[in-house]
């Protein structure tokens, strides 16, 4: 090598050698400084990629809990300009920080790893989305004496398969969240032979598995030519229209997003009106921007979901109360993302204050108590499974005709499902396969405790029973 | 050199051993830094800055050995690591994917088979594009490789193959990061040194060759295009080790992870590190993976516009201000640092490195950009 490159090389390996010991220096001026009786909690949200515009509304869930029930003074206008003051059972809580994701599970490790192992929290309130939640259940494993709380994340695997005993949800995943409708279907509107179509991803294939369970249970029929799965971005659904068989009862919607919109409005221009005695949606349906964009044709077809957006009960006014602190959360009320780390908040300060903040002994007496903790949630009450996930009321809503004066249809709560659990009455379990473009297969079996004790419901009437 | 006088030569001298004995004392430094830096820095510095910084730093690396080396600016090197990542993955015991069940270190080989002839082919493809049909070729393929494993869901789908089987000597990542960095380490060593070494084999130099002038050397009797096409190869090779490393890291591979954003942010890991460069790669590395992690927590809120979630506008703004003021990256800032204070002590002799160090020059070939 001629003197001037050997010169160029080793001039270059000096600035290799210095770097590292400036970003070593730069990664320890930031050690925390806490005091050592504080309760320490992290909260992992998206606040990039597909979910990032939730954020706020995810972190504002649980702040509300802190201000509203244990004195928590926001430190600003937003959620993520951070809270302190907060005591439970005598003890300060230190919110070490937010986690900020961008829906790869990759990212929620690093970022849950950055507030459990660097800034030391002691219990985690997060992920947002289905690959991070698994991601982050793996983790919690690795790290058994902290407490693990779910956010919003809804993938069956997270607690149905990984199973960490320190990992809680209390929220439920996307097949819980579409019970009741295959049993809707097969009884109500006479279906015999279905039809699903949904984006090509974890979520609507969950999201479709909790109706396939249900209506394959009781006698249905839904093969895998049946199941339609256009990607996801998709912008053109024609060819996927016309893929739907035309020999079928009725058709089941998991489409999200803004495709909703792009595939009803191309379903009306190939079929005609919607027969909304042939065609039922999931979670995404009861949304204001799609019936805004698809109007009166949509008036009669029923959803499920988890939120009973005309719910009257004393606890949906102290919900909605509760998140004053932050007018814009306050204004997404009904959404399923704040709700989701609302409830995780609410268990965890309850919990809290059971064990009088005792985290000794690897956090082993906060955990049996979340396991055993009942959240008054504002949609009805939430407890837990055996395998630490949410066992709740779903409800099936109608939508109905605009008010007058305006041409957006209204929607209307008509079905409690009752406890709806993640097994669906043991079709799944984990040895099943997780839910894919394939799976569940379409099989008869007892189907779920809750089919056929569904209870009309009527918030208008102010009398249903909480 | 050789017009310089007795006198001046001999200062040149004590100043140019002066200097030898600082790189001497930095290197060993560097050298003790790394060997010993899980004992020097907590675990999760030691995974989440320099685990990752090595790994990033060898994605990188591939990109800087087909810029630098040959000319050719690629953005599919994403690709082609995703590609190792996912073969691995698949025949692994796994959640997801085909989980086939292979000895982790036969998956790792056939990883990286698979993605250096798939990187081959890509090769073949683009080696005789230039410049933006290059670039547009390369963005192709890691798109292409995005959205096949995003919808190929026998072979992964958009939840990715999780609680991938590591190789014994890994042992679990997160419970025990020490195994992992250091086999990163030595895999960036090696990848350092491979590549240095193949710049002065004969196919070395005909690349830069090509680099300079590929009608000049088609005239000589050069193979211009399978000269691309195998360069193509060898950083298609390079990349592969970052994609096994990069599973290894996280235990999982998934599309969301192998994105366009991650194409981007491999480019600009090499820009900020030094496009010409080689050691600017794991430079710029670690710049990138530190921001990533401390810019949540440095960065205040300011209104809606400056907040803890802007980590990609802070490493636009620092990637911005390396492009207007040093187009050599960070690497190229501390050679203009060190030649200045060497111009300080004395008369030395100009350090033109052909290989690596004639940013002005490949800039300006039309071949280049």
């Amino acid at each position: 090598m001629p003197r001037s490159q050997r010169r160029a090389v080793s001039r270059r390996l000096c600035a290799v050698a210095v770097f590292p010991l400036l970003a070593l220096a730069a990664c320890n001026s930031n050690n925390p400084t806490t005091t050592s009786s504080a309760i320490k909690i992290g909260i992992l949200s998206d606040c990039q990629g597909d979910f990032g515009s939730f954020y706020n509304d995810d972190l504002g869930g649980a702040l509300a809990v802190l201000a509203a029930h244990y004195g928590g003074k926001a430190s600003g206008s937003k959620p993520s300009d951070g809270m302190t003051g907060a005591k439970i059972a005598g003890k300060d809580i230190n919110i070490v920080g937010f986690g900020c994701s961008d829906s790869t599970a990759a990212k929620a490790i690093e970022e849950t790893r950055r507030l459990v192992e660097q800034l030391g929290a002691d219990i985690m309130i997060g992920p947002l989305s289905g690959d991070e939640g698994i991601a982050v259940a793996n983790y919690a494993k690795t790290q058994p004496n902290k407490t693990f709380l779910n956010g919003i994340s809804g993938a069956q695997d997270a607690t149905l398969k990984v199973q960490a005993p320190n990992f809680f949800r209390f929220n439920p995943d996307g097949a819980q969240w579409s019970s009741g409708l295959g049993d809707y279907a097969y009884n109500k509107l006479g279906w015999r032979t279905a039809a699903v179509i949904g984006d090509d991803y974890a979520f609507p294939y969950t999201s479709l598995a909790g109706f396939i369970a249900e209506f394959c249970s009781i006698g249905g029929s839904i093969p895998n030519s049946n199941r339609i799965w256009p990607p996801l971005g998709t912008t053109d659904y024609s060819s996927f229209v016309t893929q739907i068989p035309k020999n079928i009862d009725g058709l089941f919607v998991g489409v999200g997003g803004a495709g909703l919109i792009t595939f009803l409005k191309q379903y009306q221009q190939l079929n005609g009106p919607l027969n909304t005695k042939h065609i039922m949606g999931n979670t995404f349906w009861p949304d204001p921007q799609l019936l805004k964009a698809i109007g009166t044709p949509m008036v009669g077809a029923v959803a499920a979901s988890g939120i009973a957006g005309d719910a009257s009960f004393s606890q949906t006014t102290a919900y909605k109360n509760e998140l004053a602190i932050y007018p814009a959360t306050q204004a997404d009320a009904a959404s399923v993302f704040t709700l989701g780390y609302w409830s995780a908040m609410t268990a965890l300060g309850q919990a809290l204050t059971a064990v009088n903040g005792d985290l000794s002994n690897g956090q082993k007496a906060l955990q049996t108590a979340l396991a055993t903790t009942v959240v008054q949630g504002p949609y009805g009450k939430i407890s837990l499974d055996s395998n630490r996930q949410a066992v709740f009321d779903n409800w099936i809503v109608q939508i109905t005709a605009p008010p007058s004066g305006s041409n957006v249809p209204g929607i209307k709560t008509v079905l409690r499902v009752p406890k709806v659990d993640q097994t669906f009455g043991g079709f799944f379990s984990p040895t099943t396969p997780a839910p894919s473009r394939t799976d569940p297969t379409c099989t008869k079996k007892t189907p779920p405790p809750w089919v056929g004790n569904e209870t009309p419901v009527d918030f208008s009437t102010g009398n249903v029973p909480y | 050199m050789s017009a310089a006088r007795p006198a001046t030569s001999a200062i040149a001298s004590v100043t140019s051993r002066r200097i030898r004995i600082t790189q001497l004392v930095a290197l060993g430094a560097l050298i003790l830094f790394l060997a010993g830096a899980p004992s020097v820095v907590d675990s999760f510095t030691l995974a989440q800055i320099l685990t990752k910084a090595l790994w990033l730093g060898i994605a990188a690396a591939s990109l800087i050995f087909l810029s630098s080396y040959g000319g050719m600016i690629s953005l599919g090197q994403t690709g082609i690591y995703a590609v190792a990542g996912f073969t691995m993955a698949n025949l692994v015991h796994a959640a997801g994917g085909k989980h086939l069940g292979w000895d982790p270190l036969a998956a790792t080989a056939a990883g990286i088979v698979v993605a250096t002839l798939f990187g081959v082919l890509c090769g073949a493809i683009a080696a005789r594009s230039y410049g933006i049909y290059f670039l547009m070729i390369t963005l192709a393929i890691s798109v292409i490789v995005f959205y096949f494993f995003a919808q190929v869901t026998t072979l992964s789908g958009y939840g990715g193959i999780r609680s991938v089987t590591m190789p014994g000597f890994i042992g679990n990542p997160i419970t025990n990061p020490v195994p992992l960095y250091y086999t990163a380490l030595l895999a960036s060593f090696f990848v350092y040194v491979g590549i240095r070494y193949l710049a002065r084999t004969p196919f070395g130099l005909a690349l830069q060759g090509i680099r300079d002038d590929p009608a000049r050397m088609q005239a000589l009797g050069y193979n211009v295009a399978l000269h691309r096409a195998l360069a193509f190869g060898v950083g298609a090779f390079i990349a592969s080790i970052a994609g096994i490393l990069s599973v290894w890291y996280t235990t999982q591979i998934s599309p969301g992870g192998i994105n366009v954003a991650q194409t981007i942010n491999i480019l600009i890991i090499a820009v900020i590190g030094g496009l010409y460069r080689l050691e600017g790669a794991w430079i710029g590395a670690l710049v990138f993976s530190t921001i990533d992690n401390y810019s949540r927590v440095w960065m205040p809120n300011v209104g809606d516009w400056l907040g803890p979630a802007r980590f990609e506008s802070v490493i636009g703004v620092i990637f911005l201000v390396i492009v207007l003021a040093s187009p050599g990256g960070l690497v190229g800032i501390w050679e203009s640092l060190w030649d200045r204070r060497k111009r300080r002590l004395g008369p030395v002799e100009p350090s033109g490195v052909p290989a690596t160090g004639a940013v002005d020059e490949i800039v300006d070939h039309p071949a280049a950009v």
